[in-house]
């Protein structure tokens, strides 16, 4: 939080999200590509079947010109946008587990090592030298989900590292193995994803059988996956299965996701079943098509319940994904944000502007103006008052109340908050009061959230938090001074009027 | 000086010694520097002797530009491996001015990705297609260059933070911007060349159509001579414009900074007589052998005194800042062995694959 800020319309969470998703998708196609292609060309060469051969080979350029560039760039490119987006967040994961990125780095320089020469050596070396490259290429790409894989769920469930903050606790933390599991059964559907189009290529008369040889290694890879993904379920702390769990799951969406990501899985299998496995002269583009949407569907579906289980976290109970240390809440609200960072400090002292970069500190890691979760869109402002008040025709004011107002509002209904508004005259002959009510409901909010911090400091910091109980389960605490908290919101309340001089 | 704007040090402390993510960052980054080189310089020179091979697949510097893009098709690749660990110590070490820095520039660092991209596959469509996909991957490995030069020249100034807030573009009118971006690309010339020179040379001594390869071993070796040659002016000039208390460091230094600084000046001035001593490097296999060695060895500490300009730079800054450490020796001795086994199974790897030539049905 007292970094610059790094202003990006889309929203930082967005590009990331982008980056993330591609780097894993390539990433784990280069783990179960490996595998795949080394046992087919070891199947090929005690079989001697040049179909199979061509299979290895054809994949094997799929494999260098998408995972040593693509994935490596893509690798690169989550720390490159983590640290414009959360620098505080990821450096703090870095100093904690450098010497296993390090070490991943090793297994890394193996397996890019090892995919330049098995695609450049078809031909001209040795069978078994090659066989050797190719089996290299996988331990050292294996090797490094093994250790990056620690990272990763030790930052949704830490486990017993909160309590002792030792490496290793923190690596083989309760979702470790369960993940690993659930990773390789991922790594092996994506492998197929992208090995059915090789495959296509192969002659007429044996294509079916290379189809279903692949088709085999799907269905492994989804039974795998599941059973992985049905472990790492049970593995969750109750505290966060009841987020997407459950007859009343806080999280609505999370669970939602959570039935798209199993729906995605039963399509994936059942197409692999029918168009891979029972009539693979079948199989066409299409089919691989719609096999890859599933499993992206399964991949993807499992990453955003990951992620969205561990909000607003970037390390569970330790570390918020802005930045602020659990530690750090009980300081900040003493001394003040400014004091903290420099950036907030410099610069008008006006209320609003000191607002505004209290936002781009505290907020702006998850929130934009306009773009992707927007805060202009969660603010009340006077168009809204207008339209509940005005609920013309007759019905509309209470679907508006419900879609921007009962969000906080919860326990009054559309009737009676109706009953204490001005009406639509009064409103438009003086906007100001509206605008005076809005601010005073989002100071009330940012109070709020400040409280929600001082709740947090409360809880058991050597154990996982359990956030159903505050107002705000998915949001980091305001944290600052009183008159700090009065500035965002004044900003926070001008963005009604500065941009659309009340109209939505 | 004023540290309003650097933000505050990892609470989490250092995982080892300073000292150890020093040695850690010169040795990755110089590693990264070989393979950097050649993807760099490798590239630019095989754009202007694509354009003077006109075409003609039989050219000399056709076939130049084709072997120089021909050892791109593993120097990218390496290049960025080999770039991910001194990006993950400098995080490490410097995290509050990297990050700082990475933030002022913005899309424009986050572009280098994407540049980085452009310049692989481009690279690739230019041995699948020609045309102009050869001048996209030299322009986008440059602009790479121009990136990581403005994100060092960001980061090492935090008293000037508030400035290239308002544009950090200004950087570009920073005295060191281009003399420190030509050394760089100047040097990354003269290794690719010397490295295209000295396969020239074997091909050539064993036999292997000589006249072509004495044609490409002196042309390449006439890149790398006017690459030394414009290298030391800049250097010079690089070492002039440095910022006065950077330059005092550099000179009070003792030993330690001033030692390296020297040799690599008096390396500097040895290659370029050991390059002006040769008109047809053919004739003198091993001096050209020792000519490449020689600019590596200058190239290892150029590096240190590269990382000890940095600490001079960031000196008033971090002197205001006491990280604690928290050292995790099991864990770096892991990674130590790893590194030792992994870099050991790549060895034996490559040994294995030269000894086990085969062809036809006993081919892979």
């Amino acid at each position: 939080m007292d970094y610059p800020i790094w202003n990006v319309a889309m929203g930082g969470g967005v590009l990331m999200a982008w980056v993330a998703i591609t780097h894993v998708i390539v990433s784990h196609f280069a783990i179960g590509g490996g595998l795949i292609i080394v046992i087919t060309e070891t199947l090929a060469v005690r079989r001697s079947d040049p179909e199979l051969r061509e299979l290895a080979r054809r994949s094997s350029l799929v494999l260098i010109l998408v995972s040593t560039v693509f994935g490596a760039i893509s690798g690169v490119g989550i720390w490159v946008v983590a640290g414009l987006i959360s620098p505080g967040a990821i450096a703090a994961l870095i100093h904690s587990y450098v010497w296993g990125w390090a070490i991943e780095w090793v297994f890394f320089v193996l397996e890019i090592v090892a995919a330049l020469v098995y695609y450049t050596t078809w031909d001209t070396i040795s069978k078994s030298a090659h066989l050797m490259v190719g089996w290299l290429y996988f331990i050292g790409a294996y090797l490094s989900l093994v250790i990056i894989n620690g990272i990763v769920t030790f930052m949704l469930t830490p486990g017993e590292w909160l309590e002792t903050h030792a490496f290793w606790d923190g690596f083989f933390n309760p979702t470790y193995w369960p993940s690993l599991v659930l990773r390789t059964g991922i790594c092996i559907l994506m492998a197929v994803a992208f090995l059915l189009w090789p495959a296509f290529k192969a002659g007429a008369d044996r294509r079916p059988d290379v189809v279903r040889y692949l088709g085999w290694w799907f269905l492994a890879g989804v039974t795998v996956s599941y059973a992985g993904y049905r472990w790492w379920e049970a593995a969750l702390p109750d505290t966060v299965t009841a987020l997407f769990l459950g007859e009343a799951p806080t999280l609505a969406g999370l669970a939602a996701t959570r039935s798209f990501t199993l729906w995605s899985l039963t399509v994936a299998l059942a197409v692999s079943v029918l168009a891979l496995l029972l009539a693979p002269k079948l199989a066409r583009g299409l089919t691989a098509v719609v096999l890859m949407a599933a499993a992206f569907g399964f991949f993807g579906g499992y990453e955003r319940l990951r992620e969205g289980t561990r909000k607003p976290f970037l390390i569970h109970s330790h570390l918020f994904s802005n930045g602020l240390l659990v530690s750090q809440i009980d300081e900040i609200n003493r001394t003040g944000i400014a004091l903290h960072s420099g950036w907030v400090a410099a610069g008008d002292p006006g209320l609003e502007n000191l607002g505004a970069r209290i936002f781009a500190a505290q907020c702006s890691s998850c929130h934009t103006l306009d773009g992707y979760q927007s805060i202009r869109d969660a603010l009340p402002t006077v168009a809204d008052m207008e339209l509940v008040a005005a609920d013309d025709p007759p019905g509309t004011g209470e679907v508006h109340y419900r879609k921007q107002c009962s969000a906080c509002h919860r326990d009054i209904e559309y009737q009676e908050m109706a009953g204490v508004l001005p009406t639509l005259e009064e409103i438009r002959d003086d906007p100001e009061i509206i605008r005076e009510l809005n601010l005073g409901m989002i100071t009330t909010t940012v109070i709020q959230l400040r409280e929600m911090g001082v709740e947090i400091t409360a809880f058991d910091r050597e154990t996982t938090f359990d956030m159903r109980g505050l107002d705000r389960p998915s949001m980091p605490p305001f944290v600052g001074t009183e008159e700090e908290a009065e500035a965002l919101a004044a900003y926070l309340a001008s963005l009604d009027s500065a941009a659309t001089g009340g109209e939505r | 000086m004023n540290t309003d704007l650097i933000p505050a040090l990892d609470a989490a402390g250092l995982p080892g010694p300073p000292w150890l993510f020093h040695g850690l960052l010169v040795f990755t980054f110089f590693l990264h520097l070989i393979f950097m080189n050649l993807t760099l310089g490798g590239t630019l020179m095989a754009f202007v002797a694509n354009l003077r091979g006109g075409g003609r697949p039989a050219d000399a510097d056709s076939v130049f530009a084709r072997r120089l893009m021909g050892v791109n098709t593993y120097a990218i690749s390496l290049a960025i491996t080999t770039g991910v660990a001194p990006l993950l110590f400098v995080q490490v070490l410097y995290q509050q001015y990297f990050y700082s820095g990475t933030i002022l520039l913005g899309w424009i660092w986050f572009n280098l990705l994407v540049l980085l991209m452009i310049g692989y596959y481009a690279a690739y469509l230019h041995k699948r297609f020609r045309g102009p996909w050869l001048g996209v991957s030299a322009v986008a490995f440059f602009a790479i260059a121009m990136t990581h030069v403005a994100v060092h020249l960001i980061h090492v100034q935090p008293e000037k933070w508030a400035q290239f807030d308002l544009g950090a573009l200004s950087v570009l009118r920073d005295p060191t911007y281009w003399p420190r971006l030509f050394h760089f690309v100047l040097a990354a010339v003269t290794f690719a060349a010397l490295v295209a020179a000295w396969w020239a040379v074997r091909r050539a001594r064993a036999g292997d159509d000589v006249a072509l390869n004495t044609t490409i071993a002196r042309s390449a070796w006439r890149w790398a001579i006017w690459a030394t040659v414009l290298q030391m002016v800049d250097g010079f000039i690089l070492l002039g414009v440095l910022p006065k208390p950077v330059l005092l460091g550099v000179m009070r230094g003792g030993l330690p900074v001033l030692g390296p600084l020297t040799v690599s000046i008096l390396f500097g001035i040895g290659l370029l007589m050991m390059l002006a001593r040769v008109s047809n490097p053919v004739e003198k296999p091993g001096l050209v052998s020792g000519t490449l060695a020689a600019l590596t060895l200058t190239i290892a500490v150029m590096t240190v005194t590269r990382h000890q300009v940095r600490v001079l730079y960031l000196e008033p800054a971090t002197s205001q800042f006491q990280a604690t450490v928290v050292p995790q020796w099991g864990n770096f001795t892991l990674f130590a062995v790893l590194l030792a086994v992994g870099l050991g199974t790549v060895f034996w790897m490559v040994r294995r694959v030269l000894t086990s030539p085969a062809e036809g049905d006993e081919a892979a």
